[in-house]
């Protein structure tokens, strides 16, 4: 019965061979792809990656994979959605692969030409804006300046690459302007060094740029200064020219006489009008042809990457039999051969092939791969218990019981059934809105954590709210269902004469009948115990008693669960030198402390009478200490009420105790040579015994020539 | 004790950072696959199984040797930056001091470039990354010594190093390798004596060790390249760092070295250089790859130290070992050289 077994064991796995017809081997891949059930074994691991059969088709997916993320990048820059297809498409034909290969380059090819048209023509627009900028900047600067550059000088000064000589009337002094746009980062720098390279023989003046411009390759904003440099001599012009060069700074020609400067201005502002008009077509085209590509680039992407799958898991088959069939080893789960089969034979229909692929088991003694068949319920689960290491093959799966353990165990330390509701509520949103959220998990993280475990919260939520009413503790406060069973009539009087005292308490004792009836409260904690001043003392106690008695439990049934697999693997001896101390430990020593609070909790009561009041109970974490202190407490001579026939209730509660725990406590710490040293005893003394018999073997193998070699060592 | 109990303080992110990078060195079976290559493409599919992942991924074909080399360095550079960026003083200073030698290779590469009337642009993309500083594009403007300090240099870490070499005038091939020489030397000494003086510990022991051997290695690279040279003794004892085991031998001894025997018979005397000129003639192996062996194995011993800081001078130095490597088996490949793609130095 494979089917009851799957959830307490991994599943049953063999290891099989796979023939297939090399001209069906793609199409029967990709069938097992999508049924995602099998794990391939390399059966050629010593040919090394580029050297194996697929390796050319590998590479053209890769290639395509390249062009799919440069089309992405453009179309996340131009902010358009990549559409999430709703089905995902199947892996396609290998013949299909060069029409996907021929769309995608032309894709590529058609985007590479616009950008650099695009690149280019927002390079020419940076540069005219920045001449724009420029020469707006020139005319205040050269208004200003105190030389007096004759505006209306209408003799031609030429000028050439950005630099003009000027003719100073007054002193006949001749100066260079240098003008252009420079990265406002640099400008300190660039400053220095002109004024270094000149001897503090320059004058410059920067202006920001306060027009918004961007890098034409990266969109970036770009903040530029306009510069403009007056300087004397022709030795330094060389020099300023080269600095300029050196810092990517953009010299534009600046003429002195404003009228030219005008005239300048308003060819610039012309064609940025003109090219203003081409950028927008360019952009249009563009924004066209990036739409058309996002609309089918998911479903590229999982095309190309599931043909490149299939071919890396072909490039581990090895092609034999003079090429006539491709064998492959995988393991699969035994209960679903017959899926497989059925599988793969749809594969080779679908690829038109005649002959029949088959699949043969091949018995092995490897190590099985572990498969836990999981459901979108039980998945969170076994994410839990994998966390903490994946057991091996056909080891009892805890992950059954932690459905079950762990929010409980969760709800005991988290009781409080309002928070329990708020928990609910969230856990529902996520089950409820499954299958939209699904799609949306890989956005955030952390999200993706609680979606993962939607079903651990739902269930931790639920517990929760049950510890809760247990507790009685709904957003930390009580609720009065059943009517409390405490009669408690307290009531504070203060007035100005006397007020209130911070010594005024409200005790519930158990023992008196004005306040309690003697029934307990039909379910959970008495909500009279919210307001008690002994609440704290009633309800720790209880709740850590509760805590060692779970957890005691807990991990002596963890334990237990580990003789299944030692009975299952024929580990006998682990039985013996692992399983018995260990629960043995367990058990005599916190087994038995266990044992005490219940017998603490049956002999003991506020209303049972001397030696069983409740002044005698001992405490049961004195008790212990002394236990593991081999030592008596001191009897407490005011308790006489506790000490009757020759017994110290309040010390021990039964006769022959101490004599118990001191062996118990012997026995235990006994236990702890066994679980250090015993498994690796066993281990040297079954080498030793492999060893002596490999010996015999080999004496009686070789009788003959051992005395020859004894000879030549002699 | 003092150095392990407050090192990680400030430097344990960082060391645990070097280490794991040490440990992503091709291995020797990685360079075995790699030789096997027929062509880059393969040794792009080959080096995706390594730590370089994808880092040729986004690289439209044809791939050439030159594009594997930017990358690689580029991959180079944004790790160390990672390390200086995670450092504080004096780790910081020390990584600074590191990249130092790329400034002065960076200021030699462009003045000689100006001198043979490069391309600018293009020796700017020449330049190592790790020794780009702001004002380096103006250096073309300089024509002699004193304005390349006084225009360029004055600014940069290099500037107390360049006092030395002020008394020569003109730019000219001789002279430029004075210069790179007198630079090196500079530095080397400030170097040495920051890590051995300064820093101390196991830092001073460990990096004593691997810049004597550098300081050694420029020793006998100058003597041997001054040969049939106008450079004079005295100039020459001028350019040895001071900090070699060798520069300890006598002066009259080191200006006495006139031929590679006498250079030869110097060495000898150091168990550690007695193998650089055996077999000179019979093996294939060149001075320069048996120096680059010595340094892969003194750079690899000191990883075996903790609580310093020359794992980030050894792991830099092993690293570009590595670059070169990958780069002389594309280069190999790309040329149909493949008889000569096994003389790389493995760097473990």
């Amino acid at each position: 019965m494979p089917e009851m077994g799957t959830l307490f064991r991994s599943e049953l796995m063999c290891r099989c061979q796979l023939y297939l017809p090399p001209e069906a081997a793609y199409n029967c891949v990709a069938e097992l792809g999508e049924l995602g059930l099998v794990q391939f074994v390399d059966v050629n691991p010593e040919v090394s990656s580029f050297q194996r059969q697929f390796v050319s088709e590998i590479k053209r997916c890769e290639e395509m994979e390249r062009k799919l993320r440069f089309i992405e990048t453009e179309v996340i820059r131009e902010n358009l959605d990549v559409d999430q297809d709703e089905i995902e498409p199947m892996a396609p034909a290998p013949r299909e692969m060069v029409e996907l290969e021929n769309s995608l380059t032309t894709v590529e090819n058609n985007l590479t030409e616009v950008n650099t048209n695009y690149v280019a023509l927002r390079k020419n627009h940076l540069e005219l804006t920045e001449y724009k900028n420029m020469l707006k900047q020139a005319e205040i600067f050269l208004s200003e300046t105190r030389f007096n550059f004759q505006d209306s000088d209408e003799t031609t000064n030429p000028e050439e690459n950005g630099v003009s000589d000027v003719k100073d009337e007054h002193a006949s002094m001749k100066f260079n302007i240098v003008a252009g746009v420079i990265d406002r980062a640099r400008q300190v720098a660039f400053e220095k060094m002109l004024w270094r390279v000149s001897k503090g023989n320059v004058f410059i003046k920067f202006s920001d740029i306060e027009e918004e411009m961007e890098d034409p390759k990266t969109g970036n904003t770009l903040y530029k200064s306009v510069f403009m440099i007056f300087f004397q001599g022709e030795e330094l012009k060389t020099r300023v020219q080269k600095i300029c060069e050196g810092f990517h700074a953009a010299v534009y020609p600046c003429s002195e006489h404003g009228k030219e400067r005008r005239e300048r201005m308003m060819g610039v502002n012309t064609r940025l009008e003109d090219l203003h008009t081409i950028l927008t077509q360019t952009t249009d085209h563009r924004h066209r042809l990036l739409l058309a590509a996002s609309r089918t680039l998911k479903s590229s992407y999982v095309k190309v990457r599931k043909m490149k799958a299939i071919y890396h898991i072909l490039n581990q088959f090895s092609l034999r039999d003079s090429q006539r069939v491709l064998i492959g080893e995988c393991w699969m789960p035994t209960a679903d051969i017959p899926a497989i089969k059925s599988a793969i034979t749809t594969g080779a229909q679908n690829a038109g092939s005649s002959v029949v692929p088959t699949i043969e088991r091949v018995p092995t003694t490897e190590d099985h791969p572990t498969f836990n068949r999981v459901n979108k319920y039980t998945i969170g689960f076994q994410a839990l218990i994998d966390s903490y290491g994946i057991n091996s093959y056909r080891e009892v799966n805890p992950s059954v019981y932690t459905i079950a353990t762990f929010p409980f165990l969760f709800a005991v330390m988290f009781g409080d059934a309002g928070h329990g509701l708020i928990m609910l509520s969230f856990a529902l949103w996520m089950i409820i809105a499954e299958s939209s959220l699904e799609k949306k998990r890989d956005i955030s993280e952390i999200f993706n954590i609680f979606f993962g475990g939607r079903y651990i919260i739902f269930l931790m939520s639920l517990f929760s709210i049950y510890t809760g009413l247990i507790y009685n503790d709904i957003f930390s406060k009580s609720l009065n269902i059943f009517g409390t069973n405490w009669s408690t009539n307290m009531t504070f009087a203060a007035n100005e004469s006397a007020p209130l005292k911070l010594g005024e308490t409200l005790m519930l004792d158990p023992k008196n009948p004005n306040q309690y009836t003697g029934v307990p409260y039909p379910f959970g904690v008495d909500p009279a115990w919210q307001a008690a001043t002994n609440k704290i003392g009633f309800l720790n106690t209880y709740k850590m008693k509760i805590s060692l008695i779970f957890g005691v439990v807990h991990m002596s049934f963890g334990v237990i669960l580990s003789l299944w697999n030692k009975v299952s693997n024929r580990r006998y001896h682990e039985i013996f030198l692992e399983f018995f101390p260990q629960i043995f430990f367990l058990l005599f020593l916190f087994g038995y402390l266990v044992v005490m609070i219940f017998i603490k909790w049956l002999m003991y009561g506020a209303n049972y009478a001397d030696p069983f009041s409740e002044h005698c109970a001992p405490n049961l974490l004195i008790t212990f200490i002394n236990m593991m202190l081999f030592k008596k407490a001191d009897v407490d001579p005011k308790l006489e009420g506790c000490h009757t026939d020759g017994m110290n209730y309040e010390i021990y509660m039964y006769s022959g105790q101490g004599g118990l725990q001191k062996f118990l406590v012997i026995f235990a710490v006994l236990m702890v040579p066994i679980m250090l040293f015993g498994k690796p005893a066993h281990k040297i003394y079954k080498r030793k015994q492999e060893a002596a018999r490999r010996g015999t073997m080999r004496d009686e193998l070789l009788g003959g020539d051992a005395p020859q070699e004894e000879e030549e060592e002699g | 004790m003092k150095e392990m109990m407050y090192y990680n303080i400030n430097d344990g992110y960082p060391e645990s950072i070097v280490r794991g990078y040490r440990r992503s060195l091709l291995t020797s079976s990685q360079y075995g696959t790699l030789t096997q290559s027929e062509t880059l493409d393969d040794i792009k599919l080959q080096l995706s199984a390594t730590d370089y992942g994808n880092f040729l991924q986004n690289e439209p074909p044809p791939l050439t040797t030159g594009v594997i080399a930017d990358r690689l360095t580029e991959r180079l550079v944004s790790e160390f930056n990672y390390l200086r960026r995670n450092s504080v003083d004096p780790l910081s200073k020390f990584l600074e001091y590191v990249t130092y030698q790329y400034f002065i290779d960076n200021v030699i590469l462009l003045i000689s470039g100006t001198l043979h009337e490069r391309d600018p642009a293009d020796l700017l993309h020449k330049a190592h990354p790790l020794g780009v500083f702001e004002s380096m594009p103006a250096l073309s403007v300089a024509s002699n010594v004193q304005e390349l300090y006084n225009i360029v240099l004055v600014e940069t870490p290099l500037a107390d190093y360049f006092r030395g070499c002020l008394t020569g005038h003109d730019l000219d091939e001789m002279n430029i390798e004075v210069i790179r020489n007198t630079l090196h030397k500079a530095y080397l000494e400030d170097f040495y004596d920051f890590c051995v003086n300064d820093l101390g510990g196991t830092t001073g022991v460990v990096m004593k060790e691997l810049l004597e051997f550098e300081a050694d290695r420029r020793i006998i690279n100058i003597t041997i390249n001054s040969f049939g040279t106008e450079l004079s003794k005295e100039d020459r004892l001028r350019l040895y760092p001071r900090c070699g085991k060798l520069s300890r031998e006598s002066p009259a001894k080191l200006s006495a070295m006139n031929d590679i025997d006498a250079v030869k018979a110097v060495c000898d005397n150091y168990g550690e250089y007695q193998h650089l000129f055996r077999d000179m003639n019979r093996s294939e192996r060149t001075l320069e790859d048996r120096f680059f062996e010595q340094e892969v194995r003194l750079n690899l011993l000191s990883f075996h130290q903790q609580f310093h800081y020359g794992i980030y001078y050894s792991w830099l130095k092993l690293k570009e070992q590595e670059i070169r490597n990958i780069v002389w088996i594309s280069e190999c490949i790309q040329q149909q050289q493949k008889e000569r793609i096994s003389d790389f130095v493995p760097t473990l």
